[in-house]
């Protein structure tokens, strides 16, 4: 019996597969999509709910990189449907794969997990087609989140671009309208009015006590408010240093400036939080993609603070 | 330490086909690489490494983690594992999968990659460097454990360190193995002395200041100089062992009914490793890319797991097509920190620890 020798491992050749040693942890869990919404023509917002209630089989799994700065705080434990604003999931439709969504409902809501996904893609393409009562199938919570108890008592300045608004909309609901916090202002820039997102919602928020600037970057018909980027809207501010929390999620291109501006204004690098997005296939911080520089932004991020990123060049 | 002849290693060979899936050294079209023994006559242990390392046989270059149902949404979880047999791995080899071990236990376990590793036995066996070898620079020139059975080649048959029970049990099942013989061992020491005088590549600092020196380097005119030249092929993170980072996607079968959740080897060297949706690339020039893997191997792994992810096996430099040379760009990194003056004070406390 000759048989040409293969260079790579024959795989299909294995006996029948069995499941011995740890349970995979790319098994996804199925989520109802009990409302499905369109927000603008590109972004459409969904609540999810478990079939089955909480999945028993979920686990949490933990922070895999021993030399984690740290950051925002640690994934809490507990079901799938457990999450922190900041946190994100992997979503995914069989065929089309998964990428990373931030959670874009506050705190224990009880309309159930919010996303809102931007269609760009083949995956996200395919996610807008769910209907209500169609399903998706989730992976996580990942990641670090934001601590919003940790805010009581201060000034919060929440600094958001374009999509960066979604996970916001977390933390801002899981603070506006509750009692102990400090003054609590929201700049929003996005390209045009027509990529506003949430401005109904911004209404209320005002109403509780939020104040909202909004900035679109180039003129447009009909919008008689600021034009330009989110750091012409920062002089408004008025930063008290000593007690705020200034919170930045936006594009890439943002951060520096903005950072640049709060600095200007007193702020210490440990009182500002930012969210970073990256690439991520695993969640579970292996894959690589999500790396800044020897940091995993899906195990020791998305949310940092500043000072925390300090030697980190790729960070900005 | 345990002997047995040439005869013996072919009958060791020869049962091991009969229960296991065995892959060893060959020589494929002239070259060296790991191929599938169905006969012991085929096995042919190298001297200078495989152009490919053995991480294949334990993270393939695409693996199924799911098969999922697209019309009734059902996930199955896949976790494939047979018992196979990897014979040949050098010293290098076998740090760089011990390496590999502790990646894929860390944190979340990774059911996929320890299945499989739970039925691999490995038998090492020694090695001559070539000129792109530099594992007595890394500390990775011997291997104390990560093997079941570890050859050394003499005059007369092979000298057998014996690494695990399934080692001394597949030693006992399939051959003849005596004590090994003084005249035996000073052969295998002599072949030892006269390999560490052999070594043509070195790092001209010790693996234990590399992490400081690389972070020190961010700045450094070698990543523009080296990415300038760098075809950003992915060929570097192909044939290096310890290169884990891959992708996740979906493979619908052609009825698009059923498919499979696939992980496929990435590279961080491609372009579009670092690419987000909105079309931001974090690593876009190919030096900061190159400046990425390299920093993988010295520093950045190191800081978590206490150990150098480059195990000096020069597959990368033998591979590169433009000659990018990992020992070289890290001694020019060595003489630019040299003239910065500062004295690392990790350095000589790890010093001092031996």
């Amino acid at each position: 019996m000759t048989k040409t020798p293969q260079t790579v491992p024959a795989t299909n050749t294995a006996p029948a597969p069995q499941q011995t040693g740890p349970a995979s942890p790319y098994l996804p869990t199925e989520a109802l999509v009990t409302r499905a919404a369109k927000l603008t023509e590109k972004e459409r917002l969904f609540a999810l709910a478990l079939l089955n209630g909480q999945n028993p089989n979920h686990t949490q799994y933990p922070v895999a990189v021993e030399s984690t700065r740290p950051s925002g705080i640690a994934p809490n434990a507990g079901s799938t449907l457990n999450y922190l604003p900041g946190q994100f999931y992997m979503v995914g439709l069989p065929g089309y794969g998964e990428a990373p969504f931030s959670v874009a409902s506050p705190l224990g809501a009880s309309e159930g997990l919010e996303l809102c996904i931007r269609a760009v893609g083949n995956l996200t393409n395919a996610i807008h087609r769910v209907p209500k009562g169609g399903r998706l199938w989730i992976r996580g919570p990942f990641g670090t989140g934001f601590d919003a108890a940790s805010m009581k008592g201060r000034d919060v300045v929440f600094i958001a671009g374009g999509i960066g608004i979604v996970p916001m909309r977390s933390l801002i609901k899981t603070i506006v309208g509750n009692p102990g916090y400090g003054r609590l202002s929201l700049i929003y820039g996005t390209k045009s009015p027509d990529d506003l997102l949430f401005s109904g919602e911004m209404t209320e928020w005002s109403k509780a006590g939020l104040r909202a600037f909004v900035t679109i970057d180039k003129p447009a018909k009909g919008w008689s408010g600021n034009v330009g980027v989110v750091t012409t809207l920062m002089a408004k501010l008025d930063i008290d240093p000593v007690r705020t929390t200034a919170v930045i999620i936006g594009p890439p291109v943002m951060y520096k400036f903005v950072i640049m501006n709060l600095r200007k204004a007193g702020m210490r690098d440990e009182d500002i939080l930012v969210s970073l997005e990256r690439r991520m296939k695993c969640g579970l911080g292996k894959c690589g993609h999500c790396q800044i520089n020897g940091v995993y932004a899906c195990q020791c991020g998305p949310v940092f603070k500043l000072s925390d990123l300090h030697g980190l060049p790729e960070a900005l | 330490m345990k002997f047995i002849t040439k005869t013996g290693l072919k009958a060791l060979v020869t049962g091991l086909i009969r229960d296991y899936k065995v892959y060893g050294t060959v020589k494929k079209d002239g070259f060296p690489a790991y191929g599938e023994i169905t006969d012991a006559k085929q096995l042919v242990l190298l001297q200078t490494p495989t152009h490919l390392s053995a991480k294949g046989f334990v993270f393939p270059e695409r693996e199924t983690l799911l098969r999922f149902n697209m019309e009734d949404g059902s996930h199955k979880p896949v976790v494939e594992a047979a018992d196979q047999v990897i014979i040949g791995l050098h010293a290098c080899d076998i740090h760089a999968m011990l390496l590999m071990d502790r990646v894929f236990a860390y944190g979340a376990p990774d059911a996929n990659y320890l299945a499989r590793r739970a039925k691999t036995l490995v038998i090492g066996t020694d090695c001559m460097p070539d000129e792109h070898c530099f594992c007595q620079s890394i500390g990775t020139m011997h291997a104390t454990e990560g093997f079941d059975l570890f050859l050394h080649q003499t005059k007369n048959g092979f000298a057998i360190d014996v690494g695990t029970k399934r080692g001394a049990a597949i030693l006992r099942k399939y051959t003849k193995a005596v004590t090994a013989a003084a005249s035996e061992i000073r052969n295998m020491e002599a072949f030892e002395k006269k390999r560490a005088g052999s070594f043509k590549t070195r790092l001209d600092a010790p693996a234990a200041a590399l992490p400081a020196i690389y972070a020190r380097s961010d700045a450094s005119p070698v990543w523009d100089r080296i990415g300038s030249i760098c075809y950003g092929c992915g060929s570097c993170n192909n044939v290096c062992p310890t290169c884990y980072c891959f992708d996740v996607r979906d493979e619908p079968a052609a009825n698009l009914k059923q498919g499979e959740r696939v992980r496929v080897w990435d590279a961080c060297t491609l372009e579009e490793f670092a690419l987000v949706a909105g079309g931001h690339n974090f690593r876009k020039p190919r030096g900061a890319r190159l400046r990425h893997r390299f920093n993988r191997k010295f520093r950045y792994l190191t800081d978590v797991f206490n150990a150098p992810f480059c195990v000096g096996c020069g597959r990368c430099i033998r591979t590169c097509l433009v000659n990018i040379n990992i020992a070289e760009v890290t001694n020019e990194l060595i003489a630019e920190d040299a003239k910065r003056g500062i004295i690392d004070e990790t350095v000589r406390t790890k010093k001092a620890e031996r």
